[in-house]
């Protein structure tokens, strides 16, 4: 009989009967316990340490990388500077596509070129994107500030902080919606405000891009990612393909909700208003948001400000563009 | 790619309550055609483990081959389930728990009956199980740990068996080849495999990560067969575990 070899991973020597030479302990842990680790915001540590820091400035080398800003299910971001133009940007690695699918690289181009085509003052843009060695990447404007998760977590916001993002956050959609564009994955996690109170919504359309409804339906299977499915409106897990701007005002829905309770509505929730101290105008523009039907519910981003401006009592001004 | 895990119907989402050994607990009657087919293909995918058992109680390969035989016709043909303890549990546990039962009180009748012709409802292939036999670790590990441990073996043998399927019917068994060290869980040369395949390292990490969801998938599966409840598998999988350690 032939020596037999440790197994890589525990050390312990294989059993000649072991199945495809594999250690079947090994086999078996794999399989065991909560889902794969390292999954952050649902990814696999197979498809998240392609944004490592080294690995990112070797392929890139036109940019100085200065911090990890954040991870998640969309790739990894950085702070960095353009050497060039010696300007800070967020540098949004991707992770990795199934470049085995013929069309992505042009799905890449084509969605890409669209999300840079958004200008608007609430809007994180996009100056550029590529591709160096199966690397993809988006470079976009540099929020100095917090997501709406990270303001949650340091403290609950007041209804009139809520009440004060939201018309921004109605006149990123309204506009990017006229212009063809769907979110897709409206969540606190992509809404950032800086240091000077600006709203800003980030990755716009990168779910579609890479696909992600399908990607989290699976993993979701798995236990992991439910995080963001909590966002998703009811069309976006039956029906992807149908999906248009009215599931953004579903998670638009949900944020508000979140924002005015500190709770995500789940099954039979509490109306806003029995769980906090708010106007029960808002009550009818949540459960409007979070119609199951599209068909039934708010139709534009616009008529979800309006309504909220009615409550607020601000006068409409004309959205800023730049 | 593998067959695309992204477009996978939630394959094991709700369907609990038709793995095969809780559909034959539930089959009260005993009479189910359905919980008979469930059974015999549990049976089918489970013999050898019994087989070994039997040997290593000290029968010989001749009587080992009869008696598995006999046993397997009368768990599946006479409805035997009935007389036996069949409570919630393990098909594992049921399966071993029989045999001894069997081996105490029936086959020595059973043997002086002999039985009148007949077709064996299982066909085990009493040959290849002799020769694997040989193989069985030596003396250290006692009749029921030989159980154990190849009922571990023996799903993770179906498991990878399948996966591998799955890879050749759509013309990537070298890819297969080339990833399946990664189940064990440890790292892996991405941008060397992506090298030697000639693809691009993305697709690399992308097949790795599909392929090591759709084995734990298959690996989960594979328990909730021989569980009567969805709660039992991750104590089923740690208890194979603790039994390849012996």
């Amino acid at each position: 009989m032939e020596t037999t070899r440790p197994c890589p991973q525990c050390q312990q020597p294989l059993a000649p009967d072991a199945p495809d030479g594999l250690c079947p302990q090994c086999l078996l842990k794999a399989a065991a316990g909560p889902p794969p680790a390292s999954a952050i915001d649902g990814l696999h540590g197979d498809l998240i340490d392609i944004g490592d820091p080294a690995e990112v400035a070797k392929r890139l080398p036109q940019f100085e990388i200065i911090a990890l800003l954040g991870r998640g299910g969309m790739g990894v971001v950085y702070q960095a500077r353009q050497l060039q133009l010696d300007r800070l940007v967020a540098l949004k690695i991707l992770p990795p596509v199934d470049a085995l699918s013929p069309d992505f690289i042009a799905r890449f181009a084509r969605e890409a070129r669209s999300l840079a085509r958004l200008n608007h003052a609430n809007i994180v843009h996009v100056y550029d994107f590529g591709e160096t060695g199966g690397l993809y990447y988006i470079i976009m404007e540099f929020v100095d500030g917090a997501n709406l998760r990270e303001l949650f977590q340091a403290r609950k916001l007041t209804p009139a902080e809520a009440l004060a993002i939201v018309p921004k956050i109605c006149d990123a959609l309204q506009y990017a919606h006229e212009e063809g564009v769907v979110h897709r994955d409206i969540k606190p996690e992509n809404i950032l405000i800086d240091k000077k109170g600006r709203v800003k919504i980030a990755d716009f359309g990168l779910a579609k891009l890479l696909r992600r409804e399908a990607l989290d339906m699976t993993l979701t299977l798995s236990g992991m990612s439910l995080g963001t499915v909590r966002y998703m409106a009811p069309e976006q897990m039956d029906k992807p393909e149908t999906v248009d701007h009215r599931a953004d005002l579903y998670s638009l829905g949900v944020v508000i909700y979140e924002m005015l309770t500190g709770e995500v509505p789940i099954g039979r929730y509490e109306l806003p208003s029995q769980r906090a101290q708010v106007d029960v105008r808002l009550d009818q523009i949540v459960l409007h948001a979070l119609e199951r039907e599209p068909a039934r519910r708010y139709q534009h981003a616009s008529e979800v400000r309006d309504d909220v401006e009615k409550v607020t009592g601000k006068p409409r001004r004309p959205p800023p563009r730049r | 790619m593998p067959p695309n895990t992204t477009d996978r119907k939630p394959a094991d989402a709700g369907r609990f309550e038709l793995t095969r050994w809780s559909m034959v607990v539930a089959a009260t009657d005993g009479d189910s055609t359905q919980a008979r087919a469930a059974l015999q293909h549990l049976c089918t995918t489970y013999w050898y483990p019994l087989y070994a058992f039997v040997r290593r109680e000290g029968h010989g390969a001749h009587d080992a081959q009869d008696l598995t035989q006999e046993f397997f016709a009368r768990l599946i043909e006479k409805h035997w389930l009935e007389s036996v303890d069949r409570e919630k549990g393990k098909f594992r546990s049921f399966l071993l728990g029989a045999m001894k039962h069997f081996l105490a009180n029936e086959w020595d009748r059973a043997r002086r009956l002999k039985r009148g012709g007949g077709e064996a409802p299982l066909s085990l292939d009493a040959q290849s199980g002799e020769a694997r036999y040989a193989l069985e670790p030596a003396d250290r590990w006692t009749a029921e740990q030989i159980f154990e441990r190849r009922w571990a073996l023996t799903l993770l043998e179906q498991v990878l068996g399948r996966l591998r399927r799955e890879f050749v019917a759509v013309g990537k068994e070298k890819l297969f080849n080339a990833l399946e060290p990664a189940l064990t869980g440890g790292k892996v040369a991405y941008a060397e495999v992506a090298a030697r395949l000639n693809l691009n390292e993305g697709a690399v990490r992308v097949a790795v990560h599909r392929l090591r969801l759709r084995y734990r998938d298959l690996v989960r599966a594979g328990i909730a067969e021989t569980v009567s409840d969805e709660t039992e598998i991750e104590a089923e999988l740690q208890h194979l575990f603790a039994a390849l350690a012996g």
